[in-house]
């Protein structure tokens, strides 16, 4: 145990620093992952073959690849392009942040889109006609009922897609970031105690995936009210 | 066109690692998974509980942390026992037990949720006709729980086979390190992770129709099933 | 086409030879109706009869092979799409749809809303009203069906009768000039159907419009003044409901009756 106190003692604010550019890169990414799923999800429910295919394309690819690969392809595959290195973007896309953080949106929206989707045909047939039946057009339909109960059923699998999400962030620390496992991976190299400074880490995450799955026990508890008192 | 395929037999190699580490996890995985379930469901808490806690624990943390921990880990007790003379942590074996373990982990999971939607009729029934123990276990419940756990199983291999890319990190040569290493050569890093991630697709798309036909074979005899 | 039932008003749906198929198989061959002002049609038929599919022909939920429909003398347009028909005027169907209420067996209502969201939010988002005016709608209507006290609850939280007056409640809120019934007590439990065909009785005696298909007998009885048996795709007899009741014209309508047809 001392040893622990030790390594804490020692090294807390770089457990802090990456726990908080975790929380940041997590953060971010889901907010955009989710701006970025539900238009991916509408368009592999449309009805407009093409779009359906390029939205199924890109949902296998994300899906179907890890996410290693998908970090390196971004991180050091876009320099291989001389128009990219050209850009006036270059400089930003250089940043590995800014890489991990594309990658992460571009991975997190491919799953969420297919819980959203989910979610969507989930939706009873009859709410939908009974919204039809008032004369609501499909924008309406979408907005008022489809979209809004889409969105309490996805909510627990989403909360799994978040927590996932956070232990992929751990992959930035494979282009240099700092994050909470980044820097465990350095306080190791340092301390020569790998497993102590890695259990800590794991504890850290662990916390952090406990108050996940609180934030959105929460939004359950609000936004699924009428569903807890059903049949 | 001409480096990839230059580089395509080193490559192919590569693939021949990850494929054989993913089955490897996946026999690891399974055997583990169900001791784990089995635990779980154990009526004894001093075995179900720490099962729960193992478990929870290992989904709640990233597959790359208990890589690292495993591999670095590996070497810091090796060479707590034997000193200078420590022998070096293979990378495939830190993998096979990182990735055995979150399989297991996650698969406990899948099993217990089957063991427990076989009806309680169906055990009581073999009861009734003599059947011991093992053999309710042998000849009711475990045929009857693949049926459930086909899908969710099938996406923990899919899962396991992305997962041995982390491998690759603590130096297994695997299809995703050849990737690296012709990428550095060759200066063309997008060509050769493209290649890598569509080789992955592959095993991905061929994974899906084969769990696509597994899962029809285990429904038979089930109205309605999928 | 012209019964004993006296029509009181002016036309208020006019259909005309609706057709359906479903794959291979017709399950309307060529359905005709006229239902004027203040008109309660009670539409009997078997299961299968195509009773239900015709009322969601009208409202198009259903889009007919053939046929056509008038609301108010109004014809919905209709034309075709990929090679199959459908309406040529999606605006014009929405705007239809707001006149023909329509109340669902399984009452259908949005699970994520409250009974009072139920009912104004077709007023406020399809017939724009203000978001007072349709809640003050919602209440009278919620009040007249009798349940204005669960305006806070989910429908979870009702019973089926009281879930499916909501839906009732919801369908007046939209002044609709004919309200659909389709089975509109045949998923409740017999001790709550009383109340919901209450509901619709005092509808009835209002002088609503309404096209009911039910298995009420009773209900088609003494509420309705048209009668209409549907059996195969095809109106196999219609009239003035006590009449026709009494003495069908029809073996299959009097072997329906006799509850030798299901």
């Amino acid at each position: 145990m001392q040893v622990f106190a030790d390594i804490l003692t020692e090294y807390w604010a770089d457990f802090l620093s990456g726990a908080w550019l975790t929380l940041q890169l997590v953060v971010i990414s889901a907010l955009l992952g989710v701006a970025l799923a539900i238009p991916l999800a509408l368009a592999r429910l449309s009805e407009n073959r093409l779009v359906a295919g390029a939205a199924s394309a890109y949902s296998l690819f994300f899906r179907g690849t890890p996410l290693l690969v998908q970090i390196f392809l971004v991180y050091y595959g876009l320099g291989q392009f001389d128009f990219v290195r050209g850009s006036f973007l270059w400089p930003v896309l250089r940043e590995a942040y800014v890489c991990a953080l594309i990658t992460f949106v571009l991975n997190t929206a491919a799953y969420s889109g297919e819980i959203v989707r989910g979610g969507i045909l989930a939706v009873p047939k009859g709410e939908i006609e009974a919204a039809r039946a008032c004369g609501m057009n499909t924008f309406k339909a979408y907005k008022l009922v489809i979209l809004p109960r889409a969105f309490s059923i996805c909510l627990p699998a989403y909360s799994n897609e978040v927590i996932i999400l956070m232990k992929g962030t751990s992959l930035a620390s494979t282009i240099t970031l700092l994050e909470l496992t980044g820097m465990a991976r350095l306080a190791a190299s340092d301390t020569y105690q790998p497993i102590q400074v890695f259990v800590i880490a794991g504890v850290i995450y662990y916390l952090m995936t406990l108050l996940i799955s609180w934030i959105f026990g929460q939004l359950e508890a609000r936004y699924n009210r009428y569903i807890t008192h059903a049949r | 066109m001409q480096p990839v395929i230059d580089y395509l037999p080193l490559l192919l190699q590569g693939l021949a690692t990850t494929l054989k580490l993913a089955v490897s996890t996946v026999i690891v995985g399974l055997i583990l998974g169900l001791l784990l379930a089995l635990a779980k469901l154990s009526p004894r808490a001093w075995l179900s509980r720490p099962a729960f806690w193992v478990t929870n624990f290992l989904r709640g943390i990233p597959e790359f942390l208990v890589l690292l921990v495993i591999y670095f880990g590996g070497t810091q007790v090796l060479g707590q026992v034997f000193g200078d003379k420590a022998p070096n942590v293979s990378p495939f074996l830190a993998g096979l037990i990182a990735l055995g373990v979150i399989f297991g982990a996650y698969a406990s999971e899948t099993f217990r949720a089957a063991f427990q939607s076989v009806p309680r009729g169906q055990i009581e029934a073999g009861r009734a006709y003599g059947f011991s123990a093992w053999q309710c276990f042998r000849y009711i419940q475990m045929p009857q729980i693949w049926r459930v756990a086909i899908p969710g199983l099938g996406n923990l291999w899919q899962g396991s086979v992305k997962d041995t890319a982390l491998v690759s990190v603590v130096g297994l040569d695997d299809v995703m390190r050849k990737a690296q290493q012709a990428a550095q050569t060759t200066r063309e890093p997008f060509t050769f992770y493209l290649v890598a991630s569509l080789m992955f697709l592959i095993i991905t798309l061929i994974s899906m129709w084969l769990i696509a036909k597994a899962e029809k074979r285990a429904s038979r005899g089930v109205a309605g099933a999928r | 086409m012209t019964t004993s039932g006296s029509p009181s008003g002016q036309l208020a749906l006019e259909v005309t030879g609706i057709r359906k198929t479903f794959g291979e198989q017709e399950v309307l061959k060529g359905i005709s109706l006229k239902a004027h002002e203040h008109d309660v049609v009670a539409i009997l038929g078997s299961s299968g009869s195509g009773k239900s599919t015709f009322l969601r022909c009208i409202n198009l939920l259903e889009t007919p092979t053939a046929g056509e429909v008038r609301v108010k003398g109004e014809l919905i347009k209709m034309g075709t799409r990929h090679g199959a028909p459908a309406p040529a005027d999606p605006k014009q169907v929405d705007r239809i749809r707001s006149k023909l209420a329509m109340v669902f067996q399984q009452f259908n209502l949005w699970q994520h809303m409250t009974i009072l969201e139920n009912v104004t939010a077709a007023q406020i988002h399809v017939l724009g009203r203000g978001k007072a005016e349709a809640a003050e709608k919602a209440e009278a209507m919620l009040a007249k069906v009798g349940v204005a006290d669960k305006r806070g609850h989910y429908p979870s939280q009702l019973s089926g009768g009281q879930q499916q007056r909501v839906a009732i409640a919801r369908a007046l809120a939209m002044d609709p000039e004919v309200m659909l019934f389709d089975e509109p007590t045949s998923a409740l439990d017999p001790e709550l159907v009383n109340e919901v065909l209450r509901v619709m009785r005092g509808l009835a005696e209002e002088g609503r419009t309404m096209l009911v298909v039910t298995h009420e007998i009773g209900f088609a009885r003494e509420a309705a003044n048209k009668v209409m048996f549907l059996h195969k795709g095809v109106v196999e007899d219609e009239g003035e409901p006590r009449a026709l009741l009494a003495n069908p014209n029809s073996e299959r309508f009097r072997q329906f009756l006799s509850g030798s047809l299901k």
